[in-house]
């Protein structure tokens, strides 16, 4: 029970980790919490669920298309919002008002198009694609149904969720790190005012920063009919809850310590489903107010940021 | 002199009637809440929808016919969408009673959005007509307000399940059962009454995992293992239809076999979750018989076949299932139908009164409508079936117990 609580933990960790990330890259560059982030997340999920319904397409492709598309929605969706929000006095404030009445008219419409009622992926979708991985490793044929790790087993959604994270996240660091686009990024998200000094175009960076959290977050979304049981319009504000908690847990505008966070978040709760049932859904909360407590910056802190 | 007498008794009378004519309201005014977004939506809609349609129809037909002015009123709905929230919901409820002075007010969907319309009725003594409500702890002797109409009070729900695993279940090996449900009044009140049951039947059959998780829970993958860990011969999930749905999801994505697996709501919204977890999922899962699956003999209101040809021809173009939620809505509508006819006025006491006077006597598609003093709905009655493979790819549901009622065996173990 303790070894599965804690590779389920992980392996769940790991997929909030992909949900934080683009809401921690927007916060980290803009410093404005999009409070919309569940709600792209949802968009996300539904794309993929029509393109399976409609087109019979696999979750995987899926997964690209929905980041490319989200991603090409952020940067107008960027220049539309975000600049005239910057100009106010309380940026940060205004951009809760402000992306809470974008969730809700997100919500609102989706509503109107899909109904109320849940929608879901067939699971074995995902288990073909990591047999399908799985088989070309081998060099034979490999089974669609669950996958065993360390002893355990869990379901083949899991799995290809936590190594699509994994990608993500080092696509990220990749993006960060290793680009130029990337040191930009960086440089607005340690000093906004200094890279305008600098000659940076602030908003070109921001913009595309901008789209990449939302591509992050459809990515995401692609995996929630696995990961959260099925979708609706309305899933969004739980998703973005517990995503702030997460990117709070492992330090705010950081977007790797989501990866932290994300980790402390999935196996705390799979331990609290293990020996806490009743209680598991008060742990994003519990381990929100406990961080700001003991340690506002979150486990990772400003240090790390600024490396 | 008699003729004298005649003619003044009918003086009387009709002057009467021109009185209570000209008193009588412009329509009949009622109140109730929905949720149109969020978890309860796909449970909340479906009543709603069902609600409409009986309004729509009798509005068709020139109103209700109402004893209190003796005449049809037209009906008036005032429906706020609470969001699936109860702090929305509890503004609305008061909103409904003090703002809008509903004649009657009728709750939204479900046990968790009723909770809070229990104390509002109460303390503005308003009755509340409780579509789906079943928390048992909301049927009080000090509470004359409020009455259980279109399904049945929680602790008696799962009688006939209980029934089985402790009669037949020991035969066919059932001796280890693993109950997981979610922790509100619904699936709680039920998990208390599986409990009692199986603990007063000393049948020898015990629980091995009983377990309580948060209604909001979406993701079952450990909680699966750790049943699986119990080694139960029988597991029981007690929760709504996304609970269900991400339930089953998990089950069949875990790859785990159980020999005996209940879930409530594959039988109440079958659409909804054939939609979602596909026949396959549901292959062999045992579950509650509701009124959307049994054609019952009715002395009032449309058959079950009826109502059906309705919905689908009213709602087709509507992402909104055909379920037992859609049958509660509309049994809701026929029970206020009987009682305008009864009640001698729109006092709310009065309202109680007339409700109370259908037990017993009321056979809708629904089933009998029966309450118990308090108000809680025990005529109503959920069978145990079971989805057996059906002729089209669609799984077909069979009565397995009690066994004057079955048209099916039991498979067990769960192939």
């Amino acid at each position: 029970m303790f070894t599965y609580s804690l590779l389920a933990g992980l392996l769940f960790g790991l997929y909030f980790s992909l949900i934080g990330l683009g809401l921690n890259l927007v916060f980290g560059v803009m410093r404005i919490v999009n409070l919309a982030h569940g709600d792209f997340l949802m968009l996300g999920a539904f794309l993929a669920f029509w393109l399976f319904t409609l087109f019979a397409l696999n979750p995987v492709p899926a997964i690209v298309i929905a980041f490319l598309v989200f991603a090409s929605v952020g940067l107008p969706l960027y220049y539309l919002l975000v600049p005239r929000l910057l100009r106010a006095k309380d940026p940060e404030m205004l951009s809760f008002i402000l992306f809470f009445g974008l969730s809700q008219v997100i919500e609102a419409v989706t509503t109107i198009a899909f109904g109320t009622s849940e929608r879901s992926i067939p699971g074995d979708q995902l288990g073909h694609a990591v047999a399908a991985v799985a088989g070309f490793f081998a060099g034979h044929k490999v089974d669609t149904g669950p996958v065993e790790l360390l002893g355990q087993t869990f379901p083949a959604s899991w799995v290809a969720s936590g190594v699509a994270s994994g990608c993500a996240v080092l696509l990220v660091y990749v993006y960060l790190y290793r680009t130029r686009l990337g040191y930009l990024t960086r440089a607005v998200m340690d000093n906004r005012e200094e890279a305008i000094a600098t000659g940076i175009n602030v908003h070109r960076v921001s913009a595309v920063a901008f789209g990449i959290g939302l591509g992050l977050a459809a990515a995401a979304g692609v995996f929630a009919p696995f990961m959260l049981g099925s979708i609706t319009p309305a899933m969004g504000g739980e998703v973005t809850v517990t995503a702030f908690a997460v990117i709070v847990i492992g330090s705010l505008g950081n977007p790797l310590g989501t990866v932290l966070g994300g980790i402390v978040y999935g196996i705390s709760y799979m331990f609290m489903q293990s020996y806490y049932s009743s209680w598991a859904n008060l742990l994003p909360y519990v381990l929100l107010i406990a961080i700001l407590l003991v340690r506002p910056s979150g486990l990772l802190g400003r240090r790390v940021r600024r490396a | 002199m008699t003729r004298l007498a005649i003619l003044t008794a009918l003086m009387a009378s009709l002057t009467t009637a021109a009185v209570q004519a000209a008193d009588a309201p412009a329509e009949i005014k009622l109140g109730t809440l929905y949720a149109s977004s969020g978890r309860f939506a796909s449970i909340s809609m479906p009543v709603h929808y069902g609600l409409k349609l009986w309004i729509d129809q009798k509005n068709a037909d020139g109103g209700v016919y109402v004893k209190a002015f003796n005449k049809k009123i037209p009906l008036k709905l005032t429906a706020y969408d609470d969001q699936s929230n109860t702090a929305t919901a509890a503004t609305l409820y008061n909103q409904l009673i003090t703002q809008d002075k509903v004649d009657i007010l009728i709750a939204d969907s479900g046990s968790v959005l009723t909770s809070v319309a229990v104390p509002i009725a109460r303390d503005h003594k308003m009755f509340l007509v409780d579509q789906t409500g079943t928390g048992a702890n909301f049927f009080t002797p000090d509470n004359p307000y409020i009455a259980l109409i279109a399904d049945p009070v929680s602790s008696i729900w799962p009688k006939p399940l209980a029934d089985f695993l402790t009669h037949d279940g020991p035969g066919l090996g059932i001796k280890r059962v693993a109950m997981l449900y979610a922790t509100n009044d619904f699936t709680g009140t039920q998990a208390n009454a599986v409990r009692k049951f199986i603990k007063e039947s000393n049948s020898g059959v015990e629980l091995v995992f009983d377990e309580g998780v948060p209604t909001e829970t979406s993701n079952y993958t450990v909680l699966l293992n750790n049943i699986r860990a119990s080694n139960p011969d029988a597991v029981l999930h007690l929760g709504y239809a996304s609970n269900d749905i991400a339930f089953l999801h998990n089950v069949q994505d875990s790859g785990i076999k159980f020999k005996f697996l209940f879930c409530i709501y594959p039988g109440l919204e079958t659409e909804l979750l054939e939609k979602n977890v596909g026949a396959k999922g549901l292959d062999y899962v045992f579950t509650y018989m509701p009124a959307s699956q049994i054609a019952y003999q009715t002395n009032f209101g449309m058959s079950l076949q009826e109502f059906s040809a309705a919905w689908h021809k009213k709602y087709a173009d509507t992402h909104v299932e055909f379920g037992f939620n859609s049958v509660a809505g509309y049994t809701t509508g026929l029970v206020l139908e009987k009682a305008l006819a009864n009640a001698s006025s729109l006092d709310q006491l009065e309202l109680r009164k007339a409700v109370f006077s259908l037990s017993g006597n009321l056979k809708t598609l629904d089933g009998t409508f029966e309450l118990d003093p308090n108000g809680a709905q025990i005529g109503e009655f959920t069978p145990l079936g079971q989805f057996v493979a059906g002729a089209d790819d669609h799984p077909k549901l069979v009565t397995v117990w009690p066994h004057d009622l079955a048209n099916g065996k039991p498979i067990y173990p769960r192939p």
